[in-house]
């Protein structure tokens, strides 16, 4: 058993952290306050080439494996980015992932380069206000027009669809109840957004606000058959491909937020003098920190092994959920210790911790909630019957 | 053109004060816990400056040399990154806590093994202890001129001509070749590392040297042999204190300040 980085992946790490390390808390502050994207640090992360880690060398990428790019993302959070930094990129990193997998060469050629050099926004249309994580249950529907499709339905939590061109859309075209599985007969689709078609209303949430989430309705949008991304009715199959990939990526990005925030916690206790020592020396503050400080080591672990079998084509559905499980619990943990560590400090915008706070929550609701990744284990890990 | 370029691995400026701490008895720094040391910020100027010139002659080749512990190769991976083409690590024991003269001798014996060499450039100083002598050293040694603080800087027919800063404005000088040139953080952004190249930068091998490989003995390098023995190493405390100057109008204010400052001898 071998825990040694390669030298390739040290240099990644080293790297990334050097390149986000020149966008400072103050520069997420300001993008979140202003609900602005982060413009100036995306254009650094493309120009560098890092948008293609993880896609094959011939479109314009690196052909790195989930492993470096989960380290790139672990970094970028760490740095004080946040999710606010990390779904600015993580949406072209591991998002495209069915096209690079099912799409036509064609596709490929056209739009993969221009993703991986940053030009080409790609946006993410799956859910569905009644269908949640029931993703049969899907109601948008893609009928076919001669060599075009026209889709008309509504999508939410759409995230960066104001800056995008395009999206990746799942839609059925064939009515669940005349497929014989009701995963099957949905199609993806590389759409434009069209504003002719296509309207867009953000979401006002908790945090994140670099990074727009929206509700996407499509009125007869049409489509051309050429953008059908794999094969009509197995879109459902093409997507959970990229399902592991995506959690691996997410457990890493909670791993760096919490990461942030617990080094500021410490940073903290160890300056901030009250009652004449500091607030660290008091095991009320100070075991909390070390007891994060595990957990995260621990979540890494199990980051490290999801994506290892993912690079080596082994099946990593247990570790990349369980990874995203515990990254996101204790990451989040981590970040609600700092700001109590904080105290009244920790309220305040300022200190930042709050934004790290308000940012690692969502990874506990996305993108599965915490207890389906429980069913998850119950079900195939301890055999134990379906719950849901 | 062939250029080397020396960087050095420092402590990582940003290191919260809570977290700077120093051995008294030992002399030493106390490496931050958490805190992984960073490339001196002067150093990637200096490999920006090494290949611009190397682009702008049509060719050549950029060496990077770096004096240090073994983590002093991720410094010369960084310039690999960047785009230059070979680099070379002198690690030993020996070179432990050693001055700036005894550093600047090795890296004057590293450049004369590497041979061919038309122009060193470095950092203007380092940025932990901030000296900038290194490069004076490293000149003496070799015996070739040394432009301090370069802003810019130009290869020609007979030499460089270099614009240096000055407290006051700019200065231009011309230097034969060899010579060494600091570079300044008025020189410009340093490129980023392309993931492509970093990549390419991590697949090279850094040459590993040691005193013996330089030719330098045992009184040429160790603690026991600075030129320059350290004394004493403490962070100073600082201490403030406030006074509140009183008055009834601003004016009376003001008078009081300077009446307080004038007996203090500040002004």
């Amino acid at each position: 058993m071998d825990f040694e980085p390669t030298e390739a992946q040290q240099q990644i790490r080293t790297q990334a952290k050097a390149l986000a390390g020149r966008f400072d808390d103050a520069y997420w502050r300001k993008c979140d306050q202003a609900h602005e994207f982060p413009w100036e640090f995306y254009e650094a992360f493309a120009d560098a080439g890092w948008l293609g880690i993880a896609m094959p060398e011939e479109y314009g990428g690196a052909g790195l494996g989930i492993t470096e790019a989960s380290i790139l993302l672990e970094e970028v959070s760490a740095s004080g980015a946040a999710m606010n930094g990390a779904t600015a990129l993580h949406l072209t990193i591991f998002g495209l992932n069915p096209v690079v997998r099912h799409g036509t060469e064609e596709l490929k050629q056209r739009i993969l380069p221009d993703a991986a050099a940053g030009r080409l926004h790609v946006a993410f249309g799956i859910t569905e206000p009644t269908a949640g994580l029931d993703t049969p249950s899907i109601t948008t529907f893609a009928r076919r027009d001669g060599d075009r499709f026209i889709v008309s339905g509504q999508k939410v939590w759409t995230s960066k669809a104001k800056e995008s061109s395009k999206v990746l859309l799942l839609a059925r075209t064939t009515k669940i109840e005349e497929c014989a599985k009701r995963t099957d007969g949905m199609t993806l689709f590389l759409a434009d957004l069209d504003p002719k078609y296509v309207t867009i209303r953000e979401i006002e949430k908790l945090g994140r606000h670099a990074v727009d989430s929206n509700e996407v309705f499509y009125d007869d949008l049409p489509v051309d058959a050429r953008d059908v991304v794999g094969e009509v009715g197995r879109g459902f199959y093409h997507l959970i491909d990229g399902l592991n990939p995506e959690r691996i990526l997410i457990a890493a990005e909670a791993l760096g937020t919490g990461r942030v925030a617990l080094a500021k916690a410490a940073a903290y206790a160890k300056d901030r003098v009250v009652f004449g020592r500091p607030i660290g020396q008091n095991q009320g503050i100070q075991f909390p920190l070390a007891d994060s400080y595990a957990k995260l080591k621990a979540a890494e672990l199990m980051i490290r092994k999801a994506a290892w079998l993912y690079d080596t084509g082994q099946p990593c559905g247990a570790e990349a959920n369980m990874a995203k499980y515990l990254a996101s619990e204790w990451g989040f943990e981590a970040a609600d210790r700092s700001l109590q560590t904080h105290g009244g400090f920790g309220y305040a915008k300022e200190f930042d911790v709050e934004r790290y706070w308000r940012e690692v929550r969502v990874m506990r609701i996305a993108p599965v909630t915490q207890e389906m990744v429980l069913n998850f284990i119950g079900q195939h890990e301890l055999g134990l019957p379906r719950s849901y | 053109m062939n250029i080397i370029v020396c960087v050095k691995q420092i402590p990582d400026p940003e290191t919260p004060a809570a977290s700077f701490k120093v051995d008294e008895a030992a002399k030493k720094v106390i490496p931050a816990q958490g805190i992984a040391p960073v490339v001196n910020p002067y150093d990637p100027q200096a490999t920006e400056a090494a290949l611009r010139l190397k682009d702008a002659a049509g060719g050549g080749k950029v060496t990077v040399i770096s004096l240090g512990p073994d983590s002093a190769r991720d410094a010369i991976k960084h310039a690999l990154a960047m785009g230059a083409d070979e680099g070379v690590l002198l690690n030993d024991p020996a070179f432990d806590d050693i001055d700036n003269f005894q550093t600047a001798n090795a890296l004057a014996a590293a450049i004369k093994k590497i041979g061919e060499c038309d122009l060193v450039l470095m950092g203007r100083a380092s940025a932990d202890w901030d000296m900038g002598v290194v490069p004076l050293g490293v000149g003496q040694a070799l015996g070739v001129p040394v432009v301090s603080v370069a802003k810019a800087i130009e290869k020609t027919a007979n030499g460089v001509k270099v614009e240096r800063v000055l407290d006051d404005g700019f200065q231009t000088v011309e230097a034969p070749l060899p010579a060494i040139v600091t570079v300044s953080n008025e020189f410009g952004e340093p490129r980023y590392p392309q993931l492509r190249q970093i990549m390419m930068a991590a697949k090279k091998t850094v040459q590993v040297w040691s005193a013996a490989d330089l030719g330098l003995g045992a009184d040429a390098t160790g603690a026991a042999n600075r030129v320059m023995p350290l004394e004493a190493l403490y962070v100073p405390k600082v201490e403030s204190n406030v006074e509140i100057i009183e008055g009834d109008s601003p004016e009376e204010k003001a008078r009081n300040l300077a009446q307080k400052l004038r007996a203090a001898k500040l002004i």
